[in-house]
Formats: structure tokens, sequence, C-alpha cells
């Protein structure tokens, strides 16, 4: 007795696109990115990033706040370029009420502008190694870190949302010994960065994993509106602190690190590179500070109200150009305030920097292009 | 790559030999308390007695997580023609579950009633727990540290400069 069994349907064998979600919980993402990918086999067809999941309302939110009250708000957004974000709305409103802030502050800004996106760099160049398995890096730029949070908080009081700007200056004049103390402080971060240079920069599977993965061409960073050290690593020379000084950037000369390969390696050695350029422009203003007498911040009126009009106000944050449009029909609060962020507009590149990659690829690209999702939420 | 292979990897490994030979970098935290600056925002503290109840902390917070109660009292001055009103605060608490610690209730005190305190170690299991109120705030006030001196090249403290114009008074 015979039993006929089917076995298979059809001829050869029947393939569908897998549709996968990557988040909106994954530890690569730092926070709650979403990424709805469809898969051929290991093979990336589309990507479409899903954002929101972080979204707080802060455009919403800050047009029921006085202009100190922004500042709190601003600064979380992307927490880890807290004192960049407050330099925005400072810069902004006091643009638009036209007030000149003192030298003194003007370079003690700068100063901590600079520390600041050390203190940013360093967490992407120890998470990034971390994400595609290289677990050690992370401890070198944390200690790093830790030097220069230190710094940060003797002056300010926080570790990563400063509360240190005001509009017209500073919040209060530093500690005595404080500069010497950071200029110390940066000597040893600059002292020991190498030890992550040579920990990762080179290492063979790290070059493996990034090497001509993740190709981000200039025009398709223009295209996007990607800036920063993301738009940088791709050729496109561009950089607020030269193009447009603000601050005190127009007399310093600013190096603008760039690279031309546009790949997941060159996007972490802009970010290397610029951590020893930030260190020495901080460090020059910190010797300015010490030559400059005077106040660090002018006396406001007790209920400070931008007159009306408007203003953009544009800065090289960390991770790339940070705009803030305010909008003031005299009241003490803005009519509206607009945030232009700089991972909103890099992480935008994922959909066509991802198709055509490998899943392992993927997480690659996706740690290189340092965002914070905070930052892309607002 | 350039060179020998396994360059990159061995450069990494004499790091990491390196780093061996020296001290550890690490804290033992609960057994070695950190190093905290005066200025560093840990912990509110209330000096009771120099509050007036005028509110403008609880306006100015950010997300409006004071809460303050009072009621008014009235003294009566010997010589004086009226008895005077007074107010007299009844309770006054924080929700640091809700606080942003960004130190504008501090800055918008006119009566030096608030301070920040660099005391970190109040957490709770229950989030309701973190509300202090008025008699735990004061409490706080004892462990606030004097204000650092100011870098001689700026502006000395609001505090010092009132000092000076009392004295030549």
């Amino acid at each position: 007795m015979t039993r006929e069994v089917v076995v298979g349907t059809g001829t050869g064998l029947d393939t569908a696109d897998m549709v996968l979600n990557i988040g909106p919980q994954h530890p690569s993402t730092h926070g709650v990115l979403r990424l709805k990918l469809v898969l051929d086999g290991e093979r990336v067809i589309s990507c479409e990033p899903i954002i929101g999941y972080m979204h707080r309302g802060a455009e919403k939110l800050f047009e029921v706040r006085d202009y100190r009250q922004i500042i709190v708000l601003a600064n979380r957004h992307d927490w880890l370029s807290a004192f960049a974000n407050e330099l925005g709305v400072a810069l902004a409103v006091e643009r638009l009420m036209g007030i000149e802030v003192p030298e003194r502050a003007v370079w003690l800004r700068t100063a901590l502008a600079e520390l600041n996106r050390v203190l940013n760099h360093l967490m992407f160049l120890g998470s990034y190694p971390l994400e595609i398995g290289a677990i050690t890096p992370v401890f070198y730029a944390f200690r790093e870190r830790e030097t220069l949070q230190t710094i940060m908080e003797e002056v300010s009081g926080g570790r990563m949302h400063y509360m240190f700007n005001r509009v017209g200056g500073l919040k209060e004049e530093v500690p005595a010994g404080w500069t010497r103390r950071a200029r110390a402080a940066i000597g040893e971060v600059r002292r020991r960065l190498p030890d992550l240079d040579n920990l990762i920069r080179r290492n063979e599977i790290f070059l493996a994993r990034t090497v001509g993965v993740g190709v981000l061409t200039a025009e398709q960073a223009a295209a996007y509106g990607a800036s920063g050290p993301v738009a940088r690593a791709s050729g496109l020379d561009f950089d607020l602190r030269r193009d447009e000084p603000y601050l005190a950037y127009g007399s310093l000369s600013v190096p603008v690190v760039t690279r031309q390969e546009g790949d997941c390696h060159a996007r972490f050695e802009c970010l290397l590179d610029q951590v020893f350029v930030s260190l020495d422009l901080a460090e020059t203003c910190l010797e300015r500070v010490d030559q400059i007498s005077g106040p660090v911040n002018v006396r406001l009126p007790k209920v400070v109200k931008a007159p009306e009009g408007h203003t953009y106000a544009w800065t090289e944050n960390p991770l790339g150009i940070n705009g803030y449009y305010l909008v003031s029909r005299g009241e003490k609060t803005p009519w509206r305030m607009k945030l232009r962020t700089a991972s909103y507009a890099n992480v935008q590149a994922l959909s066509t920097l991802l198709p055509g990659c490998l899943v392992p690829d993927l997480i690659a690209i996706l740690g290189s292009m340092f965002f914070v999702v905070g930052d892309i939420d607002k | 790559m350039d060179g020998i292979p396994g360059k990159g990897l061995v450069k990494g490994l004499a790091v990491t030999a390196k780093t061996m030979a020296h001290r550890a970098h690490t804290r033992q935290y609960p057994d070695v308390e950190p190093d905290l600056p005066p200025r560093s925002r840990g912990v509110i503290a209330l000096f009771e007695e120099n509050c007036t109840v005028c509110m403008l902390c609880a306006r100015e917070c950010p997300d409006w997580c004071i809460y303050i109660d009072s009621h008014k009292e009235e003294v009566v001055v010997p010589g004086a023609a009226r008895a005077r009103q007074r107010n007299v605060l009844d309770r006054f608490a924080i929700d640091f579950s809700l606080c942003m610690y960004c130190g504008i209730c501090i800055e918008a005190c006119p009566f030096d009633a608030l301070y920040w305190s660099p005391e970190f170690e109040y957490a709770e299991y229950d989030i309701r727990d973190l509300l202090h109120e008025k008699d735990r705030l004061r409490e706080w006030m004892w462990t606030v540290p004097p204000p650092p001196a100011h870098d001689p090249m700026g502006e000395p403290a609001k505090e010092e400069s009132t000092a000076a114009r009392r004295a030549a008074r």
C-alpha cells in the first residue's frame, strides 16, 4: 500500500519580505527610536524611522514658560549637550532684547560650550564601540567624562543639566581657582586621551565593522540637512563656529575636522579628532577668561520680556546645528519657539543609508549617526 | 590595512596592560563618600525662619512642585496704633519626585530662605516619600556648605558686597 504525501507546493521556495521592528526599545537606539525595516533575508530593503515615542511637547511648553524657565526645559531635549542648548535660547532672547553680554561671560560661555562638546563626544566615543561589541573603550571614555564633569559640577552645580546660562550672561561668577583647576583637568584629559585613541581607532575588528559601511555622500548629507560630525565626515565642510561665528569663536581660529569617506569609521574619527580640537579651544578660552575682569551677567528687569519681533539663533551644537526660532509678541513668554535639532535632521538620512545594508551592519550605522532620541522627538 | 596585521589589537592590549599597572580609577562609593563641590545641586534646604510666605518660589517653579499653606496672624506691637498682620507658614513642601533641580526657586527667593545642599542620599522605596515637608527641609539646612569664594577677576558674591556696604554704613 502506498500513500502519497505532498511535501511542498509550487516550484522552488516562496520567499516573502519580512517586516521587522527595531525598537522602540532597543539598546542600540539610545532611547526609544523605532525603525520599521523590510528585510529580504539578511538584507535591508527599506527602512522607515518612526519617531515620537519620546515626544514631550517641549515647543508647546516653551509657550507657557518665562525665559528663565525655558532654559530649564531647553537643556533637556538633547541631554548630552545641555550647555549648548541653553546657550541657543539665551542668544535668541539676548538678540531680541538687544542685550550686550559682558566680555568675560562670552569667553566663559565659549569655554564651557567646548567642554560640553568634549563631554558629549566622549559619551559617543564610549558607547559606539560598545554597541558593536567592544566593551573596553567606554570605561576610558567615562574616566575622562568624570574628570570634566567634576569641573562642570564645581562651576554650575550640575553634572548634566547645568542651568548655568541666563539671559544676559551666566548665572554667577566661577569659584576662585576654578579656571586653574579646569585647565589642569583639560591637561589630564588630553594626556590620557591617546589611550582611547590607541584602544579603538585602528583596532582591526573595529575597522572591519566600520570601514566602508554606511557611506553617506556629501550630497545626501546636504539634502537631508545633516550637520555636525555626521555631515563633516562626508566632506560637508560646514561648521557654524567658523562660518557664522557666535560667542567668541570669531576671534578664535577654529580648525574644522572633516573626512571624505563618509563611512562609519570616518564619523567616529571626526568625533575623536574633534575632542582634541575642543580641548585646545577650551584651554585658549580659559586663558582669555583669566585676563578679562568684570561681571558675568547684566542686571535684568524684574520681568524679562522680549520685545515684539522674531529671530533665529543657531549654534553649532556637539551633534550638529541647533536652532531656535523665537517669535515674541512682547510678553514674558514667547509666542512661539520653534526648535531645529541636529539629531532630527541627521536621523532622516537613515532611510537612504540603511537600504542595501546587512542587518549586522545596521547597528554599526545606527550607532554612528550619533543622535539622542530626546533631541529627535523634542 | 597598513603595517603588520593585528597591530591595532596589540596597541589596544598595550593600553590595557599599561592601565593594569596603574591604580584603579574607581571610587568605592558606599564606603568612600564622593567629594562634592559646595554648588552641587543635591537637595533644597529651607531656612524656615527667613520665609515670609511671598510665594515667589512656588510661582516661579517650572513644574509647580512647591506646596505652601499659610495663615495670617495679628501681632500687637506695643506703641503701634493698630495690630500688624503677619503671614505664618503652615506648610512648605517640595515634591522631589517632580523637582527638576533647576534652582529657580532658590534664585527667585528674595529673603534667602532656600539653599542648595550637596546631600543626595534620600532615595525612597515609595515615590510619595519624596515629598519633603518643612521640618525635613529645615533639617537639610544643617548640611548647607558655605558658598565658594568668587574668582578675583570677576565680581564679588552678592553676600560679600552687601556685607561690605553694611559695614561701611
